[in-house]
């Protein structure tokens, strides 16, 4: 059986293809509004059906764009969403209303396996249950609105006053993190390292350099391990945290991780929650995305014919390399991923 | 209310082109849906298309109208990546007959209502065409008689595939001046540009290195030149007729560059197949490039180190990889087999210990064990039996049937057996090996271009040159040839009536047009430049020397070239050739070809004879020609006449006294 694709679904492939869409918090954005439309629509009768769908059209988007895992994401936090409010519904009218079971702890999942062998049957109707789902779609929208801000207040937490700071590229939580650090410190020093070929490093050293009272250093990709002695924090942003409290960050996050572990600076990584995948790395070479040839070198010179040119987007950091994640509910170390993964996503739906 | 619309951006994307080129492929579906690293080419345009903000393009075909209604139509079915935000409509007509014809249809058919973006289904580009739209948009604000504004790119490499170009514009306000093809086989060793170009501006730049990918932004007005100059045929036809006829016609065309990060390429004939296909696989048409999904919605193949594409469920040992290959769903390679620089389609199928370079299999192709391949092309549903090998830019057709053990090197194989004459050799009862040289065109109108090639022989594949050749002797060269060769210099006026001709009879020689009204159009242009007869005479013969097929015979075989040409137009030339003192024109005019074409000068007796067997010139004629010949200038002219004049004073004489006789 091949569902088909929603119009809204195949035009938010075709924005995030063509870069209409970028960052994957507008991804983010843009995907939640696609499953609130499909909550609020009457395609469905119960929560098997909306699951379902929910399903069917995550998978379209994730065989369409890999490599965007915040889609998947969203729809398991939908998926987890329809079956507690399912549960929350179904114990209310069965009058058997137990607290507890609004809130899933550590405790209750573990032994809930053994009582729940009974799976729930979701496809009975349930009265009232598009209501309280769009409620708690409020919920993860007003997270989601919020999730830079509340990285960036904890910037005072972890970068203090004349302190030499390093980054790579652009990533707009990191941008946010360090204006406010820089409001809130004085005597700061910020190195950038700059990120070719695509070179976003430039962007944020023009955003930074904005206010007067910080150095801005903006230095080429080769100087990342010269540099390192002298830094006392590595921040960086990631595209996706993989299970293992791994990364797949930006092309030159490697780099600079294996320089700060040398040098024993601790690298701290601003990973909104949603970046969360429950994914493992498999296989490097489907891991990795390859950009245009043409930035590496021009196509009218002399070795374009002959060479390959490769010109990787990711990286890939082992979590021991990482010191610590700063998410929008507060630090984290990457040993600590998985307990967050169970909290975030429910067990079967790891597998969409 | 109409001036407060949103001007919508309008496109219009030629199919069709290069019939003739992709043969035996282009027998059975249309060109602009040949597949090109398994994704057909009309896509690569449409993507194109859509990346710079089009929102609706006429699809204009004249063959196989039909397949690619259904393609468009499946595509926005299948939610290809085009089909968004854009409208496809598919045009066209059984009469269109060349991208002239198809441009008159269009203005006709008061479809566009702007400027448009003009571009042919055979192009691959990833650039954005929204930044030349605009610069088009400032210049008509600027001149109210901007016609065109073509898109070029530059590229240094020394290949040639007929796209090259070399252009004059002016610096200030990129305006094309002049604007010549670069030949496809051999190199120019000078380039004629007109004098009046460096005398009129005052700052010319010369581009010598550009790429023409069939980009060109157009005004209304472009359509209604084309309506009113019923004798543009070509893309090309309109560019020379502009430039030429510029204050008559009041239009002018001008040029943008693309940035040299915008990759840009014409799909025109095997070769350039080749090259754009290695050049999508190496990732510089990025993001156009196989695993990013852009025409799907789901994403096909994986990415491998080494370029290797493979598709999820492709069963292919990954030792028979070695580089740049791309491997579609359902193939399948048998233990022992090597690929490198190749493209599968799907379910296509590979038997064991077979060597595949730079081989271009469409969907369902079987091979069979221990075959080698190198530089073809394999359509759709072909076989090839045991221990085949096929190189040097073979093309076997779709469904053909290879026996075992076939060993074929450049040449063309159809399926379906042509007629009779143009069937070179049987190899099986499904291969037929057919003819490549254009000069054998049975003229079929069916296979007739939009925009017809000049080039003879079809261009095949083979391995590209690998390094960028400094060409300094070529010129140096050149340079000595011109002290030596010293050559009279024409005036203007008669260089282009020359020109005009040469085109008329190539158009009339390839089309089988009627002699009558070949020689109307040649006395039209002989008013319009105000030719003597004497010089329309020497011009005609001169004209009919000049044309491709006899300056770049097939297999050298310049006299089957100039019998072939003298049968379709003879009636032409014996229409101005009549008096005596025209047939001395004539052999002038012989004489002035042997200086340029060195294989007529080769055969110039047995070319004289032919002329006088044919009765265009009486022997009267050849011998009073050869007597006021010069003996020092012409000493080897003279020379390889002298037998046939011997011949020609002995028949004489022979006739003289059996006339005597008679008496």
């Amino acid at each position: 059986m091949r569902e088909q694709p929603l119009k809204e679904v195949t035009q938010l492939i075709h924005a995030i293809k063509v870069g209409m869409v970028e960052g994957s918090y507008s991804i983010t954005n843009k995907t939640l509004d696609i499953f609130k439309y499909i909550i609020m629509s009457k395609s469905w009768q119960n929560a098997d059906e909306l699951m379902r769908i929910v399903r069917a059209q995550s998978r379209i988007m994730q065989a369409a764009l890999p490599q965007e895992t915040v889609t998947s994401n969203i729809a398991r936090r939908i998926l987890k969403l329809t079956r507690e409010e399912f549960d929350l519904l179904h114990a209310k009218i069965q009058h058997f209303a137990d607290d507890s079971q609004a809130s899933l702890s550590l405790h209750k999942l573990v032994t809930q396996t053994s009582e729940s062998n009974v799976s729930v049957d979701y496809s009975k109707p349930q009265q009232g249950l598009r209501e309280a789902l769009l409620d708690h779609l409020q919920e993860v929208e007003t997270e989601l609105e919020t999730s830079s801000e509340n990285i960036c207040v904890q910037a005072e937490e972890h970068i203090h006053s004349s302190e030499i700071i390093l980054t790579l590229g652009h990533s707009r939580s990191v941008e946010n993190f360090l204006k406010r650090a820089i409001k809130k410190r004085q005597y700061l020093t910020i190195i950038v390292a700059e990120c070719a070929p695509s070179c976003r490093g430039h962007n944020l050293a023009t955003k930074l350099a904005n206010d007067k009272t910080v150095d801005i250093i903006v230095i080429p990709d080769a100087s990342i391990f010269a540099m390192m002695s002298r830094v006392n924090k590595v921040i960086i942003g990631t595209h996706s945290v993989l299970a293992n409290g791994g990364l797949r960050a930006a092309c030159g996050a490697y780099t600079v991780a294996l320089a700060a572990k040398h040098y024993s600076v601790p690298v701290i990584v601003l990973a909104p929650m949603y970046k969360l995948s429950p994914l493992h790395l498999c296989e490097q070479d489907a891991f990795n995305m390859v950009g245009c040839a043409e930035d590496v070198i021009p196509y009218d010179s002399l070795p374009a014919r002959e060479a390959k040119v490769y010109s990787p987007m990711f990286d890939y950091v082992p979590p021991e390399l990482v010191t610590l994640f700063i998410s929008n509910t507060g630090g984290h170390a990457p040993s600590y991923v998985y307990r967050l993964l169970t909290e975030l996503y429910h067990p079967e739906d790891l597998e969409i | 209310m109409a001036q407060f619309e949103k001007e919508i951006v309008q496109a219009v994307l030629i199919a069709d082109n290069n019939v003739w080129n992709f043969k035996p492929l282009s027998d059975d579906n249309s060109t602009a849906l040949l597949p090109l690293v398994n994704v057909s080419m009309l896509d690569y345009a449409l993507i194109a298309l859509n990346r710079s903000g089009v929102e609706e393009v006429f699809v204009y075909a004249s063959l196989f109208l039909q397949n690619i209604r259904d393609y468009i139509k499946q595509g926005i079915e299948t939610y290809a990546s085009w089909s968004f935000k854009m409208k496809v409509q598919v045009i066209g007509g059984e009469g269109c007959r060349c991208f002239g014809d198809a441009m008159r249809d269009l203005d006709a058919k008061a479809l566009i209502r702007g400027n448009f973006i003009l571009l042919g289904a055979d192009t691959v580009t990833n650039a954005d065409l929204r930044p030349v739209l605009e610069q088009h948009k400032r210049t008509a604000k600027f001149d109210k008689g901007a016609a065109a504004t073509l898109v070029f790119k530059q590229c240094s490499n020394n290949l040639r595939t007929g796209n090259e170009l070399l252009i004059a514009l002016d610096n200030r306000n990129d305006r094309l001046h002049y604007h010549q093809r670069l030949r496809m086989n051999q190199r120019e060793t000078r380039f004629p540009i007109p004098l009046d170009i460096f005398l009129n501006n005052s700052s010319v730049a010369l581009h010598h290195n550009l790429l023409d990918p069939q980009i060109a932004i157009g005004s209304p007005s472009m359509l209604s030149l084309f309506s009113d100059n019923f004798d543009f045929q070509t893309r090309d036809d309109f560019i020379r007729g502009l430039l030429i006829n510029e204050e008559l016609l009041d239009s002018r065309i001008y040029v943008a560059l693309l940035p040299p990060t915008q990759y840009a390429h014409k799909v025109n004939n095997w070769l350039s197949y080749q090259l754009v296909s290695r050049d999508i696989i190496n990732r510089w048409a990025y993001p156009l490039v196989p695993d990013m999904g852009v025409y799907k919605l789901q994403q096909e193949y994986v990415f491998h180190k080494d370029n290797i594409y493979k598709s999820h469920d492709a069963h292919v040992p990954k030792v028979a990889l070695r580089e740049n290959v791309v491997v579609q769903t359902g193939s399948h390679v048998g233990t022992g087999t090597v690929i490198s620089n190749s493209v599968l389609g799907a379910n296509c199928r590979i038997g064991k210990n077979c060597e595949l370079s730079n081989v271009f299999l469409m969907a369902d192709v079987t091979i069979l064990d221990g075959c080698q391949l190198e530089f073809c092309v394999v359509g759709t549903g072909a076989t090839i039996n045991e221990n085949c090998i096929i190189k040097s830019g073979a093309v076997i057709g779709n469904k053909c049937v290879l026996p075992a053990k076939t060993q074929l090197a450049k040449k063309l194989v159809s399926a379906v057996k042509p007629s009779q004459e143009y069937v070179l050799e049987t190899i099986g009862p499904h291969a037929y090996i057919i003819s490549d040289s254009a000069t054998d065109d049975p003229g079929d109108s069916d296979n007739e271009d939009l925009l017809p090639q000049q080039t003879q022989c079809i261009p095949k594949m083979g391995d590209l040159p690998s390094h960028l050749q400094p060409e300094d002797s070529d010129y140096s060269s050149s340079s000595e040839e011109d002290g030596s060769r010293a050559p009279t210099p024409l005036p203007d006026d008669t260089n282009i009536f020359l020109s005009e001709v040469v085109d008329s009879l190539t158009r009339g020689f390839r089309e089988k047009s009627n002699p009558d009204f070949l020689i109307l159009e040649i006395n039209s242009s002989r008013y319009a430049y105000n030719m003597s007869l004497k010089e329309v005479n020497f011009n005609v013969v001169k004209a009919v020397f000049g044309m491709q097929s006899i300056r770049e015979p097939a297999n050298n075989n310049v006299l089957g070239a100039i019998n072939a040409a003298f049968k379709q137009l003879g009636t032409v030339v014996s229409n101005y050739i009549k008096s005596p003192d025209a047939m001395l024109d004539c052999l002038k005019a012989l004489e002035d070809v042997c200086e340029e074409n060195d294989l007529v000068r080769e055969k110039i007796s047995q070319v004289v004879h032919y002329l006088y067997d044919k009765d265009f010139v009486t022997e009267s004629a050849i011998l009073a020609w050869y007597n006021q010949l010069d003996d020092e200038e012409h000493a080897t002219l003279k020379q390889s006449l002298t037998k046939l004049v011997d011949w020609l004073n002995q028949s004489s004489e022979d006739d003289d006294e059996e006339d005597d006789e008679s008496e």
